[in-house]
């Protein structure tokens, strides 16, 4: 066996994550565009497009945000070439003004747009129901429920697409994205890009008044043929569950079933295996195209139903199409849901949870209760601590919001207004900071209206992947309107959460192309700010009197604390052959006052013999942010036990330098 | 194959939670048995606790484990193996790393006098007993020391799981899965590592 190359033409079937069966579905499809915006749980979309974009020819931005990567995946598409793009739930909030015309002026060529929500906001700031936007953009949209589907739904949607010159929409959730299982591929017919020609194929595409209202007459035209179109319904199907074994079932009242579910997505694989255990008959409506919906099938399907419940997760969607398909005509028939309180619009459902609904609408006896199960183990874990995501070993954030904190005295005399990144998890301990926090640009905005109503010092936080984003309207406009705020930026090099990707501030871009760097600086002056403050935040104590002073003037005043992500920093400067010097703790010294553990939170450090704080030098990457703390000297490099000097190691030739110090034998080891 | 073999891979963030998973997944899929898996990737990462759902058989469909179905636990660190233990079936299986890597926020909670001790690894095996758990604790980042590379300790728990009863995959395929999965020039000490954690584990079943 060898192991399964996405790239390979003939590769029939792997275990794989349904990012990358979504990739292969692309691949298969011929897509020559990809653009994006990193988010979990779309991103390994994005990375495994980065890996093979060269490979296969295929033209990748990674977009500054998920407006522009909509519209550069769409641009392409209107010329003639097809695309894809994929971005997470709250992403579509950016690229929806976009969309929602987008819709009128549709395509040539083949574009899908993979728009994932997230229920239970496992990271996001929000569990929004993205399928709304399907039905308020009037797009077609999909809601596959395994990865083998996700891959053959996109194959059809770009069918879809150029049937109807429509973008389409693919939506999935968090379980259905980071879900690996066996996929089964087909043969690859790879072309090489090349471009097309517009001149000779000319049409417009705009939207304003007159045109626009003749896009939305198309529109509605094109989602009723959509709707009318049965070769569209493939994904869409009636099954029975006899309770034992899932059937092909139809519409029709004779089949003797009285009980039935709606469902759709990844709720459709919960109401099967709750099934199997409830053994109980229901016939089952599976709806894979939720835009338009398939209001012919569902008018069959509830022939004959007494009891019908929609498992659905977040909010009542297909409940309230069916509820208003059921009018009239069904009087008699009850439907369950979040209405009646059977399953909530809270977070997401799993197996237990819709046995329990199942059990609770047919009165079926419950063999196994999760639930009480989970009651009656639930104290195993009492007293057990808790492992919440922290800082890395040589982060700069923990340097910088120390450098922060010991700068302003009293962390209460400002309003900190944050926005999203790792430096978000200063809401976390130790730090437990932030009075607001939404979503990437805000803290700006937010801060505007803060210095007009609140009497403190307004102090905004963002990343640099994030001024990018959505950062810079919100800076320009607190220029414009003379705010006085400083602005705290945290150029860690990449987009660090999402896993270290390049950004428009960043010399790389996507697939290791050579972008150009956009200057944080010159962006600054080039919006008349020209109070700017350079940090280190591996330099603590360096960095507390240049932002008092910062903090103490008026106007926008911008600290941008420069070092880069400790994971990106340290797989290069490991790859480079460079190992870490860890510092450690001389045990003789330590009078333990313990400045750092409290409110630092290293992961490397933890209590030795005696509560003393050790070092792991197995995790310590050497940034040596700690033994700024120590007032007791007592925290050093390992580089002087071999002969090296007490300070900080992180560059490669940095490193080399401290070789030649050392004899070969006394070598720093990891 | 009939029925479900579920399990839960969990430890630390940066420890290769997920490789572990995908390697047991990979050896399913070379010998035709249905396995879905179900993970979170995001800030989970940044040294947080990391878990993965694994199910095999052929009536597996949801990627998470009904809570109470879970046949083994497989932990590469102590305190996450009874952080899920409460999706053990009674008298399930927990294999854990005995290493604890104790959490910051536990170490600034003991400075700050919030509590008493750390949490061992005999608190954890106590609580995971009485509750009429099967445990075996094994040190699987002496074992990857000396297969020569500490790293290579999510395999050594990948060989120990291969070595229990009712592992649907066979030990053949799970090899040559680790070598399929691992970096080329890390591939030798990872075989060794796999062995010797199936070795380890099957001297504690006294099969051998
Ligand atoms: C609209 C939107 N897109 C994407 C995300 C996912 N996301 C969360 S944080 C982040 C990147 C933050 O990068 P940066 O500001 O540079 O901070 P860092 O993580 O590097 O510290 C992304 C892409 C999101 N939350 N919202």
């Amino acid at each position: 066996m060898s192991p399964y190359d996405i790239r390979d033409p003939s590769a029939q079937r792997a275990y794989m994550m349904a990012n990358e069966a979504i990739v292969r579905a692309c691949l298969e499809s011929d897509v020559k565009v990809f653009a994006s915006y990193p988010g979990s749980p779309t991103t390994e979309i994005l990375d495994t497009f980065e890996r093979i974009c060269n490979d296969m020819d295929v033209r990748m931005d990674i977009s500054a945000n998920e407006k522009v990567a909509l519209e550069t995946a769409v641009g392409a598409a209107m010329v003639g070439c097809r695309s894809f793009c994929s971005m997470k739930s709250v992403g579509m909030n950016v690229a929806s003004d976009a969309l929602y015309v987008m819709a009128y002026t549709g395509v040539r060529s083949g574009c899908v747009v993979l728009l994932a929500d997230d229920p239970h906001a496992h990271s996001s700031q929000s569990e929004q129901d993205g399928r709304w936007y399907g039905y308020n953009s009037y797009l077609p949209m999909l809601d596959p429920s395994d990865p083998q589907e996700a891959y053959e739904m996109v194959k059809f949607a770009y069918a879809l697409s150029e049937r109807y010159g429509t973008i389409v929409l693919l939506r999935t959730t968090t379980r259905i994205n980071h879900q690996s299982a066996v996929v089964g591929t087909s043969e690859m017919r790879w072309t090489s890009f090349s471009k097309v020609n517009w001149k000779d194929n000319r049409r417009n595409y705009s939207a304003v008044g007159e045109l626009a209202r003749k896009g939305k007459m198309r529109l509605l035209e094109t989602i009723g043929r959509i709707a009318d179109d049965t070769r569209m319904t493939s994904f869409n199907r009636i099954e029975h569950f006899d309770g034992y074994a899932l059937k092909k079932g139809g519409p029709g009242r004779s089949d003797g079933y009285t009980f039935g579910i709606a469902t759709s997505g990844i709720s459709y694989q919960y109401v099967l295996e709750a099934l199997m255990r409830l053994k109980i008959k229901a016939r089952i409506l599976k709806i894979g195209m939720i835009n338009p919906m398939p209001v012919a099938l569902i008018s069959g399907f509830l022939e004959g139903i007494d009891d019908l419940i929609v498992v659905e997760e977040l909010s009542p969607y297909l409940e309230t199409f069916i509820a208003s398909a059921a009018q009239g005509s069904f009087s008699g028939l009850r439907i369950y849901g979040k209405r009646t309180g059977h399953l909530s619009e809270f977070s997401e459902l799993d197996v237990p949870l819709v046995q329990r609904a199942i059990a609770n609408v047919t009165g079926a006896e419950i063999p196994f209760d999760h639930l009480e199960h989970l009651k009656s183990m639930g104290s195993i874990a009492d007293g057990i601590p808790m492992r919440p995501p922290v800082f890395c070993a040589g982060c700069p954030h923990r340097g910088t919001f120390t450098a922060l904190r010991m700068a302003l005295g009293d962390k209460g005399k400002v309003y900190l207004s944050n926005d999203i990144g790792c430096y978000t998890m200063l809401v976390l301990p130790p730090f437990s900071w932030s009075d607001s926090q939404l979503c990437m640009g805000s803290s700006l905005g937010i801060a505007a209206g803060v210095d007009l109503a609140a009497e403190e010092d307004v102090v905004s936080v963002i990343g640099d992947s994030t001024f990018f984003h959505a950062g810079l309207p919100g800076l320009v406009n607190a220029v414009h309107n003379g705010h006085d705020l400083t602005l705290l930026i945290l150029d860690n090099s990449v987009t660090a959460m999402t896993g270290q990707q390049s950004h428009p501030g960043t010399e790389d871009a996507a697939g290791g192309r050579k972008g150009i760097k956009i200057d944080i600086e010159g962006a600054l002056r080039g919006v008349g700010v020209s109070d700017i403050t350079v940090i280190d935040p591996f330099q603590i104590r360096k960095s507390i009197g240049p932002m008092k002073e910062a903090l103490k003037r008026s106007g926008v005043r911008a600290i941008i604390s420069r070092g880069e992500c400790a994971l990106y920093h340290f797989r290069r400067y490991r790859r480079s052959g460079a190992r870490t010097v860890p510092f450690f703790i001389d045990q003789e010294k330590c009078r333990k006052p313990y400045n750092c553990i409290k409110d630092f939170m290293c992961p490397a450090i933890s209590l030795g013999p005696d509560r003393i704080p050790v070092i792991s030098p197995h995790i310590c990457v050497g940034c040596g942010e700690c033994a700024q703390l120590c007032g007791f000297g007592s925290i050093r490099s390992t580089a002087v036990l071999k002969g090296g000097e007490d300070r900080v190691y992180y560059t490669p030739e940095d490193y080399g330098k401290l070789k030649e110090a050392t004899t070969k034998s006394e070598e720093v080891e990891r | 194959m009939k029925g479900a073999f579920n399990v839960l891979y969990c430890g630390v963030g940066g420890q290769g939670v997920v490789l572990m998973a995908n390697i047991i997944g990979r050896a399913c899929a070379s010998e035709g048995i249905k396995v879905i898996s179900g993970e979170l990737h995001g800030l989970s990462q940044r040294s947080g606790s990391v878990h993965v759902h694994q199910r095999m058989g052929d009536d597996v469909r949801s990627p998470l484990i009904p809570y109470g179905e879970c046949d083994v636990v497989l932990a590469l660190e102590p305190i996450e193996a009874l952080r899920y233990a409460y999706f053990l079936k009674r008298g399930g299986t927990v294999v854990t790393s005995t290493v604890v890597i104790h959490p910051p926020a536990e170490t600034s909670m003991i400075v700050r006098g919030e509590k008493e001790r750390y949490m061992e690894y005999e608190d954890v095996s106590s609580a995971l007993v009485s509750s009429g758990m099967i445990v075996y604790g094994i040190d699987p980042l002496s074992i990857a020391m000396e297969a020569g590379e500490p790293q290579a300790e999510n395999v050594v728990m990948v060989g120990a799981l291969c070595a229990l009863e009712g592992s649907p995959v066979s030990k053949k395929a799970v090899f040559s899965a680790v070598a399929d999965s691992v970096p080329a020039k890390t591939k030798e000490v990872n075989l060794r590592a796999f062995d010797m954690g199936y070795l380890e584990l099957s001297k504690r079943l006294r099969k051998l």
